[in-house]
């Protein structure tokens, strides 16, 4: 087999979807499972072109369910296994994402948000938050990274596989459609030049050795026959995923302890907060910012205390409330105000933030 | 906080203005500044005004489109009507004087208007093929962007492998390159 994909670390200029790609590799997943659509295609066009040199395999599936189901079955079978989709691909994979929550089983899914309801645009978007975190007939055990950069876009792509394998639940990689056609610098690396250990996938179907003699049996339901056995099941899924939670949960936060305001933000959207908040600060306005990285799980604890210090948070997105939702259940009964500007399936600038800031400090 | 310069080049599909903007945003790349290029995409595979957003700077980049451009090129006539929303007073608004009976329709509230024969300079006196090449001259020359060895070094990467098949292309490109500075100078 070829040598490693990358060797130390390099300075690169690329689209965000090769940068996936490109973290995929180094990762060192396995397989692609993947049906075309944009705007998340050049994931599977770089993820098809690097990965024969690396002895790593691709399979287009006929549509969106199937690649999910696939990509489960790779798991299974002891591959390192993603897909990645978009907009009506991401609501067709909802069923075997819902799958992969109740059997525990650790896939990677790279999302590009475009515009919605249904086919709506293939350009961009934050609407497809409320499915992400919470899609499906679940009850959300997933975890949801929601990227802002080339750089976290490679960061938490290699990421993903770890927390994915290592707490079994399905992980996300949220991007949009501007992240995925964007070109910026970026630094690519192998991971284990870095020190970052890569979790070695296994079989979890079809292991070595007879059943009874060398190992107990393997056993991953999906279908309970009382409503009693289901609820013990959920029930300690939600322990785990709870107790697990606090390892996982990423944020930034910035000038947030004497802010009178705080902007609130995810993904994209945040680098248009972050801009704002500096040219207000310069400007000597008392404002902060507030990001949460995983959107599932979310930041409440940090983000209620940063709430109830400022009294007052702007929230943005281009959604119209999803991630507002998020945070006003993670925030219930904090004293605070919110303010919002909601722009769903359009990018947010950091002059309409500071406009809106100015217009009400 | 240094502020990015911004620029929409907006044209037919077919202009080469994404490449405009990808050669650019390398040559910033490479000079180690800080760049950001997105095209539009829409469903249609074909035809449709073609429009690159590129910001430019020293420090990092916030959202990758934006409300006002510094400077706005449109090569089309739909192009002008399409890019009229990018234009405030401190824009430079950059149009192809072979775009006929326009005048009316150029944006009112722009810093500046300048016309530049690009279609037509490429055509008599290089080669349409370089058309692109030209507007990137413009650009560099209504902005300083970038300086002038880093995009002929951004050029040199992309079309290299062409410039070594037949060393004539190199120079009508880089010829078309200072011509475009030129012409966007004399507009001023």
């Amino acid at each position: 087999m070829a040598e490693k994909p990358i060797q130390g670390e390099r300075k690169a200029f690329l689209t965000g979807n090769e940068v996936v790609a490109y973290a995929a590799v180094a990762g060192e997943a396995d397989i692609m499972y993947g049906y075309p659509i944009t705007p998340q295609n050049e994931i599977m066009h770089y993820w098809t072109r690097m990965a024969p040199k690396y002895g790593k395999r691709f399979l287009q599936t006929e549509d969106e369910l199937s690649a999910g189901f696939t990509t489960l079955g790779g798991v299974l079978s002891g591959a390192k296994a993603f897909t990645a989709t978009a907009g009506p691909g991401n609501t067709l994979m909802q069923e075997p994402m819902s799958m992969a929550e109740m059997m525990r089983i650790p896939a990677v899914f790279v999302i590009q948000q475009r515009g919605g309801p249904s086919t709506a645009t293939v350009i961009y978007s934050q609407q497809e938050v409320t499915m992400t975190t919470y899609g499906g007939n679940g009850e959300g055990f997933r975890v949801v990274y929601s990227t802002a950069t080339h750089q976290d876009l490679f960061d938490y792509t290699i990421k993903a596989f770890n927390t994915a394998w290592k707490y079994r639940f399905p992980t996300f990689v949220l991007g949009d459609g501007y992240q995925a056609k964007m070109r910026e610098s970026v630094t690519i690396y192998d991971p284990q030049a870095r020190g970052i250990e890569l979790i070695k996938p296994t079989p979890y179907l079809g292991k070595p050795g007879s059943i009874g003699k060398d190992r107990e049996v393997t056993h991953m339901r999906n279908t309970y026959n009382t409503e009693e056995e289901l609820y013990e099941v959920v029930m300690s899924m939600a322990k785990e995923y709870d107790s697990v939670a606090p390892e996982i949960v990423e944020f930034d936060a910035r000038e947030v302890d004497d802010a009178e305001i705080v902007i609130v933000s995810h993904g994209v959207v945040s680098r248009a907060a972050l801009s704002a908040m500096l040219e207000l600060r310069g400007a000597g306005y008392k404002v902060g910012y507030f990001r949460p990285v995983t959107l599932r799980p979310f930041p409440g604890d940090q983000l209620r205390k940063v709430a109830d210090n400022a009294k007052r948070l702007l929230v943005v997105e281009s959604a119209l409330g999803q991630f507002n939702k998020l945070v006003q259940t993670n925030i219930y009964g904090s004293a605070a105000t919110i303010d919002t500007i909601f722009k769903p399936g359009v990018g947010v600038t950091s002059e309409e933030i500071v406009a809106k800031i100015k217009a009400t400090l | 906080m240094a502020k990015a310069v911004k620029i929409v080049l907006a044209g037919e599909g077919g202009q080469g203005v994404q490449s405009v903007a990808e050669i650019l945003a390398e040559a910033a790349n490479t000079e180690g500044r800080e760049a950001l290029y997105i095209p539009n995409f829409g469903v249609e595979q074909r035809g449709g005004v073609s429009v690159a957003y590129l910001q430019i700077s020293d420090e990092a980049i916030g959202s990758p489109k934006f409300q006002k451009g510094d400077i706005v090129v449109a090569l089309s006539e739909r192009a002008v009507l399409r890019t009229q929303r990018y234009v405030d007073g401190n824009t430079t608004f950059v149009y192809d004087t072979s775009i006929e009976g326009i005048e009316d329709q150029l944006p009112k509230n722009a810093g500046r208007v300048l016309a530049i024969p690009a279609i037509e300079v490429s055509k008599e006196e290089f080669h349409p093929r370089v058309f692109n090449i030209l507007i990137m001259g413009a650009v560099i020359g209504a902005t300083g962007v970038v300086p002038l060895d880093r995009v002929k070094a951004a050029i040199e990467e992309k079309l290299g492998y062409k410039f070594q098949e037949n060393p004539k292309l190199r120079e009508l490109n880089f010829g078309a390159l200072e011509r475009g500075i030129d012409l966007v100078q004399k507009a001023q």
